[in-house]
């Protein structure tokens, strides 16, 4: 097998030298191959050649091997034409289809390889400076406060790493919006060491809940029988005879019973709905009447009072009436307004009745169930008897200010994510037992309680300043005051100190802010915010005089170092070992990777890295729609994210072989995917290692629910999707980018067929087929999931009427055949044997895992002159069979990693 | 050490002197007798593309006398005022899902060796750059308020980039947009004076700090640290022009506040209302808004991916209707804004409408298809022949187009992007 595995390599690759400190030749390697140019010449050359030129256009003179842009320009013109059908001109013979696959699908692979090598940065790493991340984390490490950021523009557009410096760019709006952040960060930090000490408690019993139930039950009874007494009486007057005529009128304008007795004031001798007590204050008295006669819902409220323990606690069902009027579908808390900033735990003391069925017994928790979204789910099992208890951290902060961000919520997972939803199951209970949803949860109270940071470690940042913070205490002098910027300044610039005019600029900036009015601890806050908006703080340089490239510091190796690890500056001890120069011996350098990666503060690295380098951004591109997948609810969808993560962690701290991101025997799920998955053994409430089954689809990134979600579009699987996404992230073969202008295939729009016979229609047209061919075979292979992830044997699908709707007469349901075979490569009856072939290449996964290290950790693009760098990675790994940690110690051990 | 007049004076940033004669001023200083309203300049992009089969009439019949297609059918009272302009592309763009990235470039991602991604100047930057100097902002940039990218936008902030090709942010959503254009600031001049001193003072100190970064670094570094120093030279530029206008009172707002949360369709036309003012009070006279298409489809009630929508040919149904019903809502619109600038009137008596150059559309015609981009124009401001089905030559540039309107509203710069001259069918 060829390393590259087993599809052929379609470009010609000229086989970079091995040894890894030698610089490799500098050889080009984007060429058409000479197998293509006898079409070329048949096809092209007769019209664009030195004499006719048509179209302004040579290609006589164009050379088959791309090494500047100019001819990558002239050969993706040759590309667009061919795709967008342009060329050869209909009139002219057209080359033989096989023959202009080979040839597209050849130019296409070389237009991507001349595009990398001309934008080869050689491994010039650019001066960059913190993106949105780094920049949250870094103020947080500094002020030991978190907030939000979002206004700060996104970085990595261009489809990198949000740490490639040459996408990081700098405007006057952002420094301004930096000044601003800053500040906020100050206010924050400052208030959070104000309430150092502070711990208030509320605990909202949820029995207060039971009366409310109670009279609002007594009320529409009472006003049920008040209604009917109306309609008695309004129907009497309209019997009248004399009656007879406005009655007829009235009832033939009104739709029905309700809107007839609406008119009742036109019909002599109908009384008013006021004198039976119905006032709707300002509106038409009778819609009240109208309305209570329906009462509705009240064999549910009913149905609720008649549950257990409602002295004690309250039970979590379905919304039924507008929630300001009664609520009987979650729990609220709203934390005072006047509470500081700070860590808070919020407690809920819960239960599930005991017959409760295994998919009732999840509680969704939040903030602001109307608009807000689902933060935590957790498993009931509880008992009335020996009810839960469940801790949920929460941070306040200043910006939590109106009751959509301070008003926590417990209810029933998924019972009403949205008013659709929640309907629709509603419904679907109604028609099972003719009441409602069951009432399965239980909740006895739920309280909050701020954690006080008096006995903590102060925050680097604070405690380099040194001097009060409050207007209260006496303010420094002006030499107090100078030592502290000057401390502040050098943690803020990670132990670069300032010059000294810049301390002079800022102690004056702070005279300036005192003359205008400004109380010590606002001048302070606005001085520092300077500090904060600073290119030395906002900026990771490594300084070189020459253009000559040099072996990092201590100190920039350490920066690096916790920047790659933790998107967060170095902290103390690692500081300590800069300082005395120790971390430039490998063997503290390896342990001190060791650490950080230990450190929980490595989930800056995990998530993020694992979330670009998967291209998991795709997972809030659209909703499930939930009519077909109903139990890929909300919370299900958080679990099913965050089992990514949860698995490359457990990798991670196991050091476990990312072979095991293909297949593996066991996965990392909490109780919600458990029951999602049907996976017995999850003992506690987090994540945890499972094995699986024999025989079960699950283990490895395939086997994972929000993997197969992405694959699709919330409604339909797309085989297209799915086979970009494994050739481009598990096997390192990456399809060209989807090229413009190629004509859309819309003949078979109105036929009913097999997903699997609409996508064949790739096959047919060479622009097409060049990349379908083998895109699509790897898709066929996943069918067998659906759009929510759930394993299916079966597919259908409906032709769409003239209203857009599916029309079920022309509905066709067919078994899943996921047989298919690899372009110019093995074939696989099933999932199983597809599953078992990707797995088989660990090495061509390794690589690509390597490349998005090098380009996350070094933060410019991965290019041909990084092979080396990426065969002594994969090298080094691949001796402890591809153990997750070996990539990365390789990597911080690289010359590259310790060089400017 | 340097100052930072020196700094000013070494910087490309130019300030104009206040021109007291000129319109802005007098349109809330002064009762003097109106003068001639100025040019506005307006560019409005959509990331998506359209559903080419019912958005563009017939190439057969070019001219005054054609068919209105079902997409434009909403623009029916106006089609005497607008073109619909076919067979324009950017010749360099291959980017299928970047609708919004080079529309107003023409640039070509590729051209610089060693790098990935390049873009360069804007046709609404360079008309700021001229036309921007007596207004209280240079230009505006507007953008929809979502996350991530549904749209179909590609990489950038808004549609602006700036002379060095980098990206220009803008005001997210309403509210944004009309704070920034009208909020008031009631701070006495003296101390509104004093803060402009402590914002130069801020700017000297971090000056300080880049200087003595800069002092070690390379050629490349340099040139990355060197958008810092730009980025101080434009609140520079801002603060000049702030101590300008210090003392004009700011326009009264011609609108409300929007309340927060207007999404899709309604944030759409507040963003339209929002603009028609900011040009009603002279507050700029460029403005661009990249609008979102994402929220306009959830407000539509639409639930299919935006994108899987643009690539409705494979299986059309819900995602064709998506597509049209999408069309549908845009075209009502920019009915709707072209009936506000026709009913705003000018000092003068004439209209907003006759002094403004609309332009509209995407850089991605539908699914990844880039050539024949959708291109409306409209407004009497910069000599375009109106009410006409024009059908240029198979791949002209964009940039041609652009480089017209820049001519039309009296910014004649010699080319724009990849432009090799005016194009000659739109001109009246």
């Amino acid at each position: 097998m060829s390393p590259r595995g087993f599809i052929l390599p379609t470009v010609v690759l000229i086989a970079p030298a091995i040894h890894s400190s030698v610089v490799i030749a500098e050889e080009p390697r984007a060429s058409m191959s000479e197998r293509h140019r006898a079409l070329f010449h048949e096809h092209c050359l007769s019209c664009h050649n030195e004499e006719k030129a048509k179209g302004k256009f040579r290609v006589d003179n164009l050379p088959f091997t791309i090494t500047d842009i100019e001819t990558a320009e002239k050969w993706q013109k040759v590309l667009n034409a061919l795709n967008s059908g342009e060329m050869p001109p209909e009139e002219e013979e057209q080359p033989d289809s096989v023959a202009k696959t080979d040839f597209l699908a050849d130019l296409a692979d070389v237009m991507v390889v001349a595009r990398k090598e001309l934008s080869d940065q050689k491994g010039v790493i650019t001066m960059r400076r913190l993106n949105r991340r780094e920049y949250r984390n870094t103020l947080r490490e500094l002020l030991g406060v978190e907030i939000n950021v979002s206004e700060l523009p996104t970085d990595g557009g261009t489809g990198g790493f949000d740490t490639v410096g040459s996408n990081l760019f700098m405007s006057g709006n952002q420094f301004e919006q930096y000044q601003s952040l800053g500040r906020e960060a100050l206010e924050e930090a400052f208030a959070w060491q104000a309430a150092a000490a502070e711990k208030p408690h509320l605990r909202y019993e949820a029995e207060t809940t039971t009366p409310v139930v109670t009279k609002f039950v007594a009320y529409q009874i009472d006003a049920r029988e008040r209604a009917k007494e109306w309609v008695k009486a309004v129907e009497e007057a309209a019997a009248k005879p004399e009656n007879a005529e406005i009655v007829a009128r009235l009832r033939s304008e009104s739709k029905n019973d309700a809107l007839f007795r609406r008119s009742w004031e036109k019909i002599p001798g109908a009384p008013s709905p006021r004198s039976f007590g119905f006032d709707k204050k300002g509106e038409n008295d009778a819609d009240l009447a109208n309305d209570s006669l329906g009462a509705g819902w009240l064999p549910y409220h009913q149905y609720y009072l008649e549950q257990p323990a409602l002295d004690r606690g309250a039970w979590l069902g379905t919304q039924t009436r507008h929630p300001a009027e009664l609520n009987v579908n979650y729990i609220e808390l709203l934390v005072p307004f006047n509470w500081p900033v700070g860590d808070y735990v919020v407690r809920v003391r819960a239960a599930a009745a005991a017959d409760a069925p295994p998919e009732r017994r999840f509680l969704d928790f939040g903030i602001h169930a109307r608009t807000g979204k689902v933060l935590a789910t957790h498993e009931i099992t509880g008992t009335l008897e020996s009810p839960q208890l469940i801790e949920i951290p929460l941070t306040l902060t200043r910006g939590h200010l109106t009751r959509e961000n301070r008003m926590l919520f417990v209810r029933e997972k998924g019972s009403w994510d949205t008013n659709e939803e929640g309907g629709r199951k509603r419904a679907e209970a109604v028609k099972r037992n003719g009441i409602g949803p069951e009432l399965t949860l239980w909740v006895d109270w739920i309280e909050v309680e701020r954690i006080p940071n008096a006995t903590k470690p102060l925050p680097p940042g604070i405690a380099a300043l040194a001097i009060p913070l409050d207007d209260k205490s006496p303010p420094p002098d002006a030499a107090e005051l100078r030592a502290a910027l000057e401390r502040f300044a050098t943690e803020a610039f990670r132990g670069t100190a300032p010059s000294s005019d810049y301390l002079d600029r800022l102690m004056r900036l702070h005279e300036v802010r005192l003359k205008a009015g400004d109380k010590p601890g606002m001048a302070l806050k606005e001085t520092l915010a300077v500090v904060l908006a600073s290119p030395m703080f906002l900026y990771l340089a490594e300084p070189v005089v020459e253009e000559k490239s040099r072996s990092l510091t201590a100190e920039e190796l350490a920066t690096r170092l916790s920047y790659f690890l933790w998107s967060a500056p170095p902290d103390g001890a690692l500081r300590d070992l800069a300082k005395s120069g120790a971390l430039l011996q490998p063997d503290v350098l390896a342990a001190e990777t060791g650490r950080l990666l230990d450190d929980p503060r490595s989930a800056g690295f995990t998530r993020a890295f694992v979330h670009q380098w998967l291209g998991l951004d795709r997972i809030d591109f659209f909703e499930v729609n939930r009519a077909l997948y109903p139990r890929f609810d909300d919370g299900t969808k958080v679990a099913a994210r965050n089992e990514i993560f949860e698995t490359f962690e457990h990798l991670l701290r196991g050091n476990g072989s990312l072979g095991n991101l293909l297949k593996s025997d066991y996965v990392v799920i909490n109780r919600v995917l458990a029951h999602y998955y049907g996976i017995e053994g999850v003992a506690g409430h987090g994540y945890e290692k499972v094995t699986l089954p024999a025989g079960s689809p699950r283990g490895g990134l395939l086997g994972m629910a929000a993997i197969q979600f992405m694959g699709g579009n919330g409604d339909h699987t797309s085989p297209v999707e799915r086979g970009t996404w494994v050739l481009r992230k598990l096997l390192n073969d990456p399809p060209p980018p989807g090229p413009a202008n190629v004509p859309q295939i819309s003949r078979l729009a109105d036929r009913v067929l097999t997903s699997r016979e609409r996508v064949l229609a790739h096959q047919e047209d060479a622009q097409c087929a060049s990349c379908h061919r083998k895109i699509d075979p790897i898709g066929f292979g996943l069918e067998n999931f659906d759009a929510a992830g759930q394993w299916r044997t079966e597919d259908s699908y409906a032709a769409v009427d003239a209203a857009g709707k599916p029309d079920p007469k022309t509905k066709m349901t067919w078994t899943i055949d996921p047989a298919a075979a690899f372009h110019k490569g093995p074939a696989f009856a099933d999932y199983f044997e597809l599953r078992d072939i990707i797995a088989g290449r660990v090495d061509d996964f390794g690589r690509g895992f390597s490349m998005a290290l090098v380009e996350y950790a070094l933060g410019r693009p991965c290019g041909f002159s990084d092979e080396p760098l990426l065969d002594g990675i994969v090298e080094q790994a691949g001796k402890k069979e591809f153990a997750v940690r070996e990539f990365i110690h390789a990597l911080v051990e690289s010359e590259s990693f310790r060089t400017k | 050490m340097k100052t930072r007049r020196h700094f000013l004076q070494s910087s490309t940033a130019v300030v104009a002197l206040p021109v007291l004669e000129s319109f802005g001023f007098r349109r809330f200083a002064s009762a003097a007798a109106p003068v001639t309203p100025p040019k506005r300049l307006v560019f409005l992009g959509f990331g998506w593309g359209i559903t080419e089969s019912s958005w563009y009439p017939d190439i057969t019949t070019p001219g005054p006398d054609y068919t209105l297609p079902d997409g434009l059918k909403p623009l029916e009272r106006h089609k005497a005022d607008f073109s619909v302009v076919q067979g324009l592309w950017n010749k360099y763009s291959n980017e299928g899902h970047w609708g919004s990235t080079m529309w107003l470039t023409g640039a070509n991602r590729y051209s610089q060796p060693g790098q990935s991604f390049h873009n360069s100047v804007s046709a609404d930057q360079v008309a700021a750059a001229r036309l921007g100097m007596e207004t209280r902002f240079g230009s505006l940039q507007l953008t929809g308020d979502e996350s991530g990218d549904p749209s179909g936008h590609g990489p950038g902030l808004s549609l602006a980039w700036d002379i060095s090709g980098k990206p220009l942010g803008g005001q997210k959503g309403p509210v944004e947009a009309f704070q920034r254009l009208f909020s008031k600031d009631t701070t006495p001049i003296e101390t509104q004076r004093a803060m402009l001193a402590q914002k130069r003072s801020v700017l000297d100190t971090v000056l300080e700090n880049a200087r003595s970064l800069q002092g070690g670094l390379n050629r490349t570094d340099k040139a990355k640290l060197e958008e810092y120093f730009q980025g101080i030279r434009d609140i520079e530029t801002r603060l000049g022009k702030d101590e300008q206008w210090i003392g004009v009172p700011q326009p009264e707002a011609p609108l409300d506040e929007p309340k927060p949360g207007m999404t899709g369709r309604e944030e759409i036309k507040l963003m339209y209302d929002i603009m028609i003012a900011a040009m009603q009070t002279d507050s700029t006279r460029v403005l661009t808004y990249r609008q979102p298409v994402g929220t306009l489809m959830k407000s539509l009630d639409l639930k299919v991916h935006p994108h899987d929508m643009s690539h409705y040919h494979s299986t059309l149904g819900e995602k064709l209707d998506a597509s049209q019903r999408r069309d549908l809502a845009q075209s009502e619109l920019l009915a709707g804004f072209i009936d506000k600038l026709k009913s705003t009137a000018e000092a003068d008596g004439s209209s907003l409408f006759d002094h403004v150059a609309l332009a509209y559309g995407s850089n991605i015609r539908t699914g990844h298809e880039l050539s024949n981009c959708p291109t409306i124009l409209t407004g009497r401001g910069a000599g375009l022949k109106l009410g006409h089905n024009i059908v240029a030559p198979k791949d002209t540039p964009l940039c041609n187009a652009w480089l017209s309107l820049l001519h039309g509203v009296g910014v004649e710069v010699e080319r724009h992007g990849d432009s090799s001259g005016v194009l000659k069918e739109i001109l009246a």
